[in-house]
């Protein structure tokens, strides 16, 4: 039996790698798009826009070749679990590429603007913090670590405050009238962007949590659902609100 | 380059004794140290030569398989994803050698901090193929700061120059006193500047040669004190504060005193020079073991974590258009650094923008030094 599923499980080995190439990429193209936006490198932008396209088509593969192994070698429990997490997770990472590629769209419509060094070094920040969750993320995955997983939660609303003090910032600086009112709205859109890859970080995060102890967050609002228990008057879900003074 | 000769030497003569000793070759998927490997007891010394090698050694089987990896290529980074990405690229020119063809790639990492990894892949006689990752974030910075010196060093002296010689041009043929008072004013300015540049060049020039440095002993707080009251005319100017954090213990280091009050005040005005209106330099000095430590940190608009590393080059410029209204030379921090390493010292920097930077200059005491 053993042998019979050796090569089923060299396959699904070979789904994590690709995985983890495809996450591993994204959390280089995080600080490049950053350095794009800060130095007004066009040139930059237009590579890492062209690149996108090789993570769309890896993207697509590996989500076929999943759906091929769930059809054709029936897994159940725990390897079910990888391919289904994996489907999931390639959303989330490929969407992750997507919004690296709207910060480098957002750089050529800025191009040729000063930014205000507060806002640079918020930027800066808020990049790092993104990383730091993507790294976490895809360490989380590739040791099966479902507390380094569920850290990857708390590490974001790091990054939310960050965004709400940088809105605040370009808001003072277009109050001030020290910005431009296309830049302040392309700038605000920056920092949504990579608040939500930290949101797509989690995501994976939670996944990863899931293929290790078969839970998902998700199943604390189902079970209240289902037991017609109404939902708690705490929008933050018990996650206090970073506010970053 | 040279590794690269001594780990194809070694690894090709390894590989062959041990495919000839062992006709089935030992499969290890990911192997931390040679330890691990079941391998003749013959081979174990040139394992263990390649284990210590700082340049990353993985060898693949003719069937694809890994069959070592030394330790510096078991974690190249630290950085798990840059660990991913080298895979991928050996993983691709290990296809690539298993039909003959030499491959190499160069992995530019965005950082931070910025590095540079060179992956070689070379086809071995016996069948099977070697990788080296070398990290060459060094010497590709030292092209850099080579092509980028000369086209620095031409701007700032060029510039005053072109300047000089247009304005002179235009009063050639000017009648109008108004005008040509303008236009000299204007000359005037860039030969100042120009005659700083090449002040500069000369000081510099003489610190790094060290034969004309004192070495008496010098108290730190008398250097700061000097530094601070030469930057006090400016500062009283851009309305910014200096506060003065006076050492308690034992500040005397062994030293020449000009050289230190040049370099402190070097630090002093640009932290000056970058404050905003109402901000606050801060200059302390601490005696920790037998080092003193000197910072000087401001609140101003901080450096770019890109320029962090390149600062102290001389004509280095974080943005060229803000240091043309500053009126510095470009040369400044390269004079603090060859101060502080004639000391026998060393200076870091710590910052962030937006939010203000701290030199730190660390030298032995006078009790530390020798």
């Amino acid at each position: 039996m053993d042998e019979l599923r050796k090569g089923f499980h060299n396959q699904l080995e070979g789904a994590r790698t690709d995985l983890a190439r495809l996450a591993a990429a994204v959390i280089e193209a995080i600080p490049r798009a950053t350095n794009i936006l800060l130095n007004g490198d066009l040139d930059g932008a237009n590579a890492l826009i062209a690149d996108d396209d090789r993570i769309d088509a890896l993207s697509v593969e590996l989500e076929e070749h999943c759906y091929q192994l769930i059809a054709l070698q029936a897994p159940v429990a725990g390897d079910l679990r990888q391919l289904v997490a994996i489907v999931k997770m390639v959303g989330d990472i490929e969407r992750s590429a997507d919004l690296t590629v709207n910060i480098c769209k957002a750089a050529r419509r800025i191009y040729g603007h000063e930014l205000d060094p507060r806002l640079r070094g918020l930027i800066t920040r808020m990049s790092e913090q993104a990383q730091q969750l993507f790294e976490a993320a895809l360490e989380s995955f590739e040791e099966n670590d479902a507390s380094k997983a569920a850290a990857i939660d708390d590490m974001d609303s790091y990054l939310d405050g960050l965004q709400r003090e940088l809105v605040r910032t370009i808001m003072e600086s277009n109050t001030n009238d020290q910005m431009d009112l296309q830049v302040a709205i392309q700038m605000a859109m920056v920092a949504r962007f990579y608040e939500r890859i930290g949101d797509h970080a989690v995501n994976i995060g939670e996944r990863v949590q899931y293929v290790v102890t078969g839970w998902l967050p998700e199943h604390k609002g189902a079970a209240r659902y289902k037991n017609g228990i109404p939902r708690p008057n705490d929008d933050t879900d018990g996650i206090p609100i970073v506010t970053g003074d | 380059m040279l590794y690269v000769f001594a780990a194809l030497a070694v690894v090709g003569w390894s590989v062959v004794f041990w495919q000839r000793r062992n006709h089935e070759i030992v499969v290890v998927p990911s192997v931390e140290s040679v330890e691990t490997l079941d391998v003749p007891a013959e081979s174990d010394e040139t394992l263990n030569v390649l284990d210590a090698l700082p340049l990353g050694v993985v060898v693949v089987g003719d069937n694809g398989q890994e069959i070592f990896r030394n330790r510096a290529a078991a974690e190249v980074t630290g950085m798990r994803h840059v660990d991913v990405l080298v895979e991928e690229v050996i993983e691709r020119l290990v296809r690539l050698a298993s039909i003959g063809q030499l491959g190499s790639e160069q992995i530019e990492l965005a950082g931070p901090p910025q590095r540079v990894l060179d992956v070689r892949v070379t086809p071995l006689p016996e069948g099977g193929s070697i990788a080296t990752i070398d990290d060459i974030t060094e010497r590709w910075m030292l092209d850099q700061v080579r092509t980028d010196f000369v086209a620095n060093v031409s701007h700032e002296l060029k510039t005053p120059v072109g300047a000089i010689s247009v304005l002179a041009e235009t009063i050639e043929g000017e009648t109008e006193d108004e005008l040509v008072l303008r236009l000299v004013r204007r000359m005037i300015i860039e030969s100042e500047r120009m005659s700083r540049t090449i002040d500069e060049l000369l000081e510099l020039s003489r610190i790094e040669m060290g034969g004309e440095m004192l070495s008496a002993p010098v108290d730190l707080n008398d250097v700061i004190a000097e530094a601070i009251d030469r930057a006090l005319p400016l500062a009283s100017r851009q309305g910014v504060a200096i506060a003065f954090e006076k050492s308690m213990d034992e500040s005397t280091i062994k030293g020449d005193h000009f050289q230190l009050v040049s370099a402190v005040s070097n630090l002093v005005d640009n932290a000056v020079k970058y404050s905003d209106e109402g901000g606050l330099v801060t200059v302390s000095l601490v005696t920790i073991d037998e080092s003193v430590e000197l910072q000087v940190a401001d609140q101003g608009i901080g450096i770019p974590m890109a320029s962090l590393d390149r600062i102290f080059e001389r004509f280095y410029r974080v943005d060229r258009a803000r240091s043309r209204g500053t009126g510095g030379t470009g040369l400044g921090l390269s004079i603090v650094r060859h101060v502080v390493t004639n000391h026998g010292g060393e200076v870091n920097v710590r910052s962030r923008e937006g939010e203000g930077s701290t030199f730190i200059l660390r030298f032995p005491s006078i009790h530390g030094s020798k």
